[in-house]
């Protein structure tokens, strides 16, 4: 056994972090993932400044889109992204403990909560049209699909890394001693949660 | 049988308990700066579990740790700063 597999595991809260071997003092992942993560908020960061700037302008539309806004299926989103970042730390774990069939089926559930999210999307932006929502209503309702869209894009290419990562566990490129692709690909997919952290308060909570 | 939670538990749910309170509140709440300044902490304290504990950057690399927790003090500190200075921002950023 390795000098890795004889460690003890920090499994994601079931022991101390100052054993976790991969992660303490490390980059976690790779430096490139890293790279694109933070090219990735920024280019978010200059959606929210210009959240910010259009807001001052236009106080009153922005103060009645959200009201207008389907809040359940805002809601619903979170949930879906929450949660598959949970499978997808879980699928973390689980693969640290040489257990790849249950990080396999963890990593399964976290597409399906992105599959989720997309149909939601889905949903939303029809049920808009239905009352009359577009993306020239107003400058709050521009911002709205600019910033969901993107962000739809996101979780739709993350996905697509999902389903790659399973296929590498699968073919055993994954394993408990070489896993920093799946480590990378999850940091890409929590980036991908926190902007909407941010994003959900600002379109259908704040007024 | 005992269920036992771990760290990752404990954060799923209290992020889903935070959701579903900013929910209540876009449902509910008048436009109020204290409302804003809760919403503003909510948005600071669910993105430090997800970098702390579902990106497991608690130990991990200093710079990466720091840049990433300084983006949910600074974004909630300026939704937090244009809310309350949103004239004197209108004009700044008037041509």
């Amino acid at each position: 056994m390795n000098q890795v597999a004889s460690n003890t595991f920090y499994i994601n809260g079931s022991g101390s972090v100052t054993t976790e071997p991969e992660t303490i003092k490390k980059i976690p992942g790779n430096k490139a993932v890293w790279v694109a993560i933070f090219a990735e908020l920024s280019e978010f960061a200059v959606f929210f400044i210009a959240y910010f700037i259009a807001k001052a302008h236009s106080p009153i539309e922005f103060e009645q889109g959200p009201l207008q806004l389907n809040t359940l299926a805002g809601t619903l989103n979170t949930f879906a992204l929450i949660t598959s970042s949970y499978f997808v730390a879980k699928a973390l774990a689980a693969i640290r403990l040489n257990e790849p069939d249950r990080s396999i089926r963890y990593l399964s559930f976290a597409v399906f909560c992105g599959a989720c999210y997309l149909v939601v999307k889905y949903w939303e932006y029809h049920w808009n049209v239905d009352h009359g929502i577009h993306a020239n209503t107003n400058s709050f309702f521009s911002m709205y699909y600019y910033m969901t869209f993107n962000h739809l894009i996101h979780v739709t290419w993350a996905s697509c890394s999902l389903l790659w990562a399973i296929s590498q566990i699968k073919v055993g490129n994954y394993t408990q001693e070489r896993h920093i692709g799946l480590t990378a690909i999850a940091c890409y997919w929590h980036m991908v949660d926190l902007a909407w952290v941010i994003i959900f308060p600002l379109l259908y909570v704040l007024r | 049988m005992k269920m036992k939670l771990n760290k990752l538990d404990v954060t799923w749910l209290i992020l889903l308990v935070i959701t579903m309170l900013n929910a209540l509140v876009a449902e509910t709440a008048e436009p109020h700066l204290v409302i804003t300044t809760i919403i503003c902490f909510s948005i600071a304290y669910k993105g430090r579990r997800i970098i702390d504990y579902f990106m497991e950057l608690n130990q991990a690399n200093q710079t990466i740790r720091r840049l990433m927790r300084s983006y949910f003090y600074i974004f909630p500190a300026l939704i937090f700063l244009t809310d309350v200075f949103s004239e004197q921002l209108a004009a700044l950023t008037t041509f």
